[in-house]
């Protein structure tokens, strides 16, 4: 049975279980893949037809995506990777650390950050981006150049 | 798991027993995971700064990424859409083998984990198709300053695709990025399918069914969830926002 003849509970065994719980996780999973399924294709199609509407890079639209990622994302660790139903110590160890140490990479980030230069730093920038990107935003071709074309005509 | 007797919680830390109420092997899984979780993290925070750094020229993913395969026209989100559903789907399948592996099913374990290796080489083939097609960029190209090292100037050209000094989409740094964090990504997903498939052998030869228990297909469940886990992120970061 085990690769250990000691007294040490064999853990891998005791996760084991039969064919009632089995069918009742399997609808558990099913579910969460659907409600994932489901949060998917409503990013998508929110991000299609986000260009069209003027929604593109709007402050609640980026809050809408990160918040459906993290409701994604914690449907992934709790039931896919089944931390939720591990012991309540080990769920805080994993995840406690984690979350304070994002959260402080993120405010360093915020903070610190104004030392790596400002807008007028961009001098190594090619200033073909700016007149491509300026054209994109006010809604026509800058420069003859045939690249963003697609994109421009939406914007009309 | 409900299987494992409660434990007083003084008594836990006793010895002889987890207070995680784990096997080593799983908890082990999980330190690496969380150390993988730091390096990802630690790269898309960096990739959320430089974007916001050169916010005024950054490209716009819904310009970027519009191919999809057969089609001529341009459908923004729709490929990558594919490349998710792929991966959330062999999500399933894995985790449907674990479970298959938890009341020692073996038949029902060959079946799920074949279906989860289907699904990561449909993803990294997706992923090399994707690639291909932001390296070689669109017909029409953008009008770059392009590093002429012959003469040592810059000359002003029409230029096609991306690589890490220039691109026709926008600053090289979006593209580094592209394919910093899309490489280390696609890079976990091709050594997740190598891995799935060894054990996916093991199974095939019974080696689990006479140790009595599935945790190895259980361990490495947890690895291919945490590459989708990761893919969640860069899906939304890179191609949403």
């Amino acid at each position: 049975m085990s690769e250990f003849h000691d007294n040490y509970p064999q853990y891998e065994v005791m996760s084991n279980h039969g064919e009632e719980e089995g069918k009742k996780t399997r609808s558990v999973l099913w579910k969460v893949f659907w409600v994932m399924l489901a949060i998917t294709v409503f990013e998508l199609v929110i991000g299609f037809l986000a260009p069209g509407n003027g929604w593109s890079g709007t402050w609640w639209l980026k809050t809408l995506f990160i918040s459906l990622t993290i409701v994604k994302a914690a449907a992934i660790v709790l039931w896919f990777m089944h931390l939720g139903h591990e012991a309540k110590f080990f769920k805080y160890m994993i995840l406690v650390p984690y979350v304070i140490f994002m959260f402080y990479t993120i405010f360093i980030v915020l903070t610190e950050g104004t030392y790596s230069g400002t807008v007028d730093h961009h001098t190594k920038i090619d200033p073909i981006f700016k007149e491509q990107q300026d054209a994109l935003k006010h809604g026509h071709q800058g420069g003859g150049e045939a690249a963003h074309e697609a994109a421009a005509v939406e914007h009309h | 798991m409900a299987h494992t007797a409660e434990i007083d919680s003084k008594e836990a830390w006793g010895g002889g027993q987890s207070p995680f109420k784990l096997a080593y092997g799983k908890l082990f899984m999980w330190f690496f995971l969380v150390s993988d979780a730091l390096t990802f993290g630690g790269l898309l925070i960096s990739y959320g700064f430089i974007r916001h750094k050169y916010a005024d020229v950054w490209p716009k993913a819904e310009h970027v990424f519009t191919h999809f395969p057969f089609v001529q026209q341009h459908i923004p989100l729709a490929y990558v859409g594919l490349m998710t559903f792929i991966l959330i789907m062999s999500s399933v399948t894995m985790v449907l083998a674990v479970e298959a592996g938890h009341r020692m099913d073996r038949k029902g374990v060959i079946t799920w984990m074949f279906w989860t290796i289907v699904g990561g080489l449909a993803f990294v083939g997706s992923q090399a198709w994707e690639w291909y097609h932001f390296i070689i960029g669109t017909h029409d190209g953008a009008l770059r300053n392009v590093w002429d090292p012959a003469t040592g100037a810059y000359v002003k050209q029409i230029w096609h695709g991306a690589n890490m000094v220039t691109n026709e989409y926008g600053v090289p740094q979006f593209a580094n990025y592209f394919f910093f964090i899309t490489g280390f990504h696609g890079t976990h997903v091709f050594s997740g399918v190598v891995i799935n498939f060894v054990i996916f052998l093991n199974v095939i030869k019974g080696t689990y069914q006479k140790r009595g228990h599935y945790e190895m297909v259980e361990k490495v469940g947890l690895y291919w969830h945490f590459v989708d886990l990761v893919w969640v992120f860069v899906f939304t970061f890179f191609y949403l926002l």
